[in-house]
């Protein structure tokens, strides 16, 4: 993995001073730079370990985005991935079940994810989590677009609804009669946050990879 | 740097916190015109089209094909493409040129033609389009009725009372997707109960809602998604095609249907391909159009903070819109989704599609304060009402709404909550109690609200749709409780399916069931003297505001 990341900072380097060198560097309103027409170099999971089927029904998959921990590292209300996923795995753990993370390379729709996740789930039940945040707790044999629940608002996330979200996700896999999390609604997210959501999805999108579905991620 | 006060002043208005970004077309941030978009062109072989805007037939995508198999009239295209686009976009502003003429002659042209067209209006202009190009006589308005608890008894309450104030159109939503079928079912009661001939919708993943329709819970549907770019379509397990059929799917059973698209969902998705914001969505009306479908759901949508955060976003908006109504296609015009901190920038942003009128102005006004829109909020909520009926009354504009008595709003809160509560009971499903009913009939929002018990609500739901419980059921249900009138109405919904009529282009239903759409009422506008005027008895709805002055006090 090493070796990877630093060949991938190396060629990321090169490029950038080639972009550079052709005066080819917009910067946006926003303070993003820009290099034409991709945001940040794509990494390369060839070779990593195709995530496996889970048969353990105990299991809670956590299917995180294709630049979760690499390009993007903060939610877009600026929590910690690492956090963010710690806290979900806490949760899920408090219930007595148990939690493996996998990274969704194919998709960058946080419902196909979360669904990919709950068909690697040895119980069916999976998490989907973009990298800028947003989550949805899913069932193998829903829709694609249906879903147990569903969090929609990214900015309005702390790290106690992330844990809930574990913990109501063990939940689905016990059986229990669940009371979803409560909905949170803020009619002025899309007017403070929607560009910057769209910034944060292109480079979440620019790094799926249509060979290689999904990894393990730890 | 020593600060200026002005400036400081300047940086801390509502204006200031929203976002901005400059034009970037190589990832979509671009709303009227891209460098790479295409130019238009058309080559026509054996009746079949084997060149689209530059792109040969074996190039083309599942798009390109669709647009060109189903969309353009190829017997119309060579003599329209021959037209130059100026003229065009001058005969839709030229009070002496009909509606049906230039609906004739741009059934002949291809997309990027359609943007050429769209480019040459301003946006004055492309309001006098839109005021003469708009497929019903007059226009109307729908709301969206939703609740941060899903209270399915919360949602009967501010349907009837939306549907007094005037709303053709009322469409729900759900936080938590199980819930679904109960919100559907107190929809569908609280609209008849505040005002008969309200079409109602529950907007929830397409298998499910097209099974709420069956079921005759819904009578119509708007969320049948389209998008500009192949890539898009397929990460939504979609193609053109799949969109036709589930379109066949809701009109084979007597669902009045309307596609939903908007500039922008490309560029959130991350794969816009370098075009405009406005070709992209202009492939997209040209697929809705296709496909079969009425009309269409447009104007950005939920995706309006990207299309407002560019130069010319907001004429854009427009300018799809009108690009709509020049396919033939009803037009429910947005303005349903928040993206502006500014009450000025967000009421100049409606005023352009108010002012001409448009077959449905909002695409979802909030029915309710916006906390309570689960669309995450919508560009005007229930505490602007009297705010839209007094812009209505300064203008002599028709917006779809009318002032409303205090006492008549509790009075169908009332009715609806009593009757879910009826309804609920004679099924056997969760308990509705007395208190729930009294706190909704006085709220204005869920903070006002007795909250339910999801997981037994949430039992009910799946108990309910195991059963197989359907409109019918309802209609029985209040008729056996007392409600024979509202049973009378839901039957009446009920039978509009068989009947089909309100499946015409822009199809609402009066208060007596009958059928007002751009066929049996169409617009007739061609300038001064013509067309659809303010005036009789709906003028005096309108004036009729509250808090006025009595000169007699003096």
């Amino acid at each position: 993995m090493e070796i990877n990341e630093k060949l991938i900072e190396r060629v990321t380097k090169l490029v950038i001073e080639e972009i550079n060198a052709k005066g080819g560097v917009q910067v946006l309103a926003q303070g993003v730079k820009a290099a034409g027409s991709r945001m940040a170099e794509k990494t390369s999971y060839a070779g990593f370990p195709v995530a496996r089927q889970g048969t353990d029904p105990k299991e809670v998959v956590i299917g995180v985005g294709p630049a979760f921990q690499r390009q993007i590292n903060k939610t877009i209300n600026g929590l910690s991935l690492e956090d963010v996923i710690k806290n979900i795995k806490a949760g899920v753990e408090e219930e007595g079940m148990v939690p493996r993370v996998v990274k969704v390379l194919k998709t960058s729709d946080v419902c196909f994810m979360g669904l990919e996740a709950a068909r690697l789930s040895g119980s069916g039940i999976g998490i989907g989590l973009q990298s800028k945040g947003t989550a949805v707790i899913h069932q193998k044999d829903l829709y694609p677009l249906s879903n147990l629940e569903l969090f929609p608002q990214a900015p309005l996330m702390t790290l106690e609804t992330y844990r809930a979200i574990g913990k109501n996700a063990a939940r689905y896999v016990k059986g229990e009669k669940v009371t979803p999390i409560e909905g949170q609604n803020d009619p002025m997210v899309r007017a403070n946050y929607q560009v910057k959501a769209a910034l944060m999805h292109i480079k979440e999108t620019e790094q799926v990879d249509s060979d290689i579905p999904y990894i393990e991620w730890n | 740097m020593k600060r200026s006060k002005r400036i400081e002043a300047l940086d801390r208005r509502p204006v200031n916190k929203d976002g901005y970004i400059n034009e970037w077309p190589e990832m979509g941030f671009v709303a009227m015109s891209s460098p790479y978009d295409p130019k238009p062109s058309i080559r026509i072989h054996n009746g079949v089209i084997v060149e689209l805007d530059g792109k040969k037939r074996e190039e083309f995508d599942f798009i390109d094909e669709f647009i060109a198999d189903y969309a353009i009239r190829i017997e119309r295209a060579e003599q329209s493409m021959a037209i130059s686009s100026l003229d065009i976009a001058r005969r839709i502003v030229d009070i002496n040129v009909s509606r049906k003429e230039i609906l004739e002659i741009v059934s002949g042209i291809t997309p990027a033609k359609m943007v050429e067209v769209i480019n040459y209006l301003n946006v004055v202009e492309m309001m006098m389009g839109m005021q003469k190009i708009r497929a019903r006589r007059t226009p109307a308005n729908q709301a969206h009725i939703t609740n941060l608890k899903d209270d399915p008894v919360q949602i009967a309450a501010d349907a009837a009372e939306g549907a007094l104030r005037g709303f053709r159109e009322e469409e729900t939503t759900v936080g938590i997707a199980r819930y679904a079928p109960f919100n559907a079912i107190a929809l569908l009661i609280g609209s008849q109960a505040g005002r008969k001939g309200v079409l109602t919708q529950c907007a929830v993943e397409e298998a499910t809602e097209l099974e709420l329709g069956i079921r005759g819970f819904t009578t119509y549907a708007e969320t049948m998604s389209v998008y500009g770019t192949e890539k898009v379509f397929i990460d939504g397990d979609d193609t053109p095609y799949s969109k036709a059929f589930l379109n066949a799917a809701y009109s084979s059973r007597g669902l009045k249907t309307r596609f939903t698209s908007g500039s922008g969902s490309e560029v959130l998705m991350g794969s816009a391909e370098k075009k405009s914001m406005l070709y992209l969505e202009t492939r997209c009306l040209y697929v809705t159009k296709g496909a079969g479908s009425q009309g269409i759901q447009n104007g950005s949508v939920s995706c309006i903070g990207v299309a407002a955060s560019v130069p010319a976003g907001i004429r854009e908006v427009l300018g799809e819109n009108l690009v709509a109504a020049l396919l033939g296609l009803e037009c429910a015009s947005s303005n349903d989704q928040s993206f502006t901190n500014s009450d000025m920038r967000r009421t100049a942003r409606t005023m352009l599609q108010f002012l001409p009128g448009t077959d449905f102005i909002f695409s979802g006004y909030a029915g309710e304060p916006n906390y309570d829109n689960l669309f995450a909020g919508s560009n005007f909520d229930a505490e602007d009402f009297d705010d839209y009926n007094v812009l209505q009354r300064d203008m002599q504009v028709d917006g779809g709404l009318k002032p409303v008595k205090e006492e008549d709003v509790i009075r169908v809160r009332y009715t609806a909550g009593k009757a879910v509560q009826a309804v609920f009971r004679y099924l056997g499903l969760s308990e509705v109690t007395d208190e729930q009913v009294e706190a909704v009939t006085y709220a204005h929002g869920s903070k006002d609200t007795i909250s339910r018990d999801v997981a037994t609500d949430l039992a009910a739901v799946e108990d309910m749709m195991k059963r197989g419980i359907t409109g019918v059921d309802i209609v029985k249900a209040l008729a056996e409780s007392g409600f024979e009138e509202l049973a009378e109405s839901i039957l009446s919904m009920l039978k509009q399916r068989v009947v089909g009529d309100y499946m015409q282009t822009s199809a609402i239903l009066d208060e007596e069931f009958k059928v007002m759409s751009g066929v049996n009422c169409p617009n007739d506008y061609m300038g001064p003297g013509t067309g659809y005027r303010v005036d009789g008895r709906r003028w005096e709805e309108i004036k009729a505001i509250p808090h006025i002055i009595d000169p007699d006090n003096f």
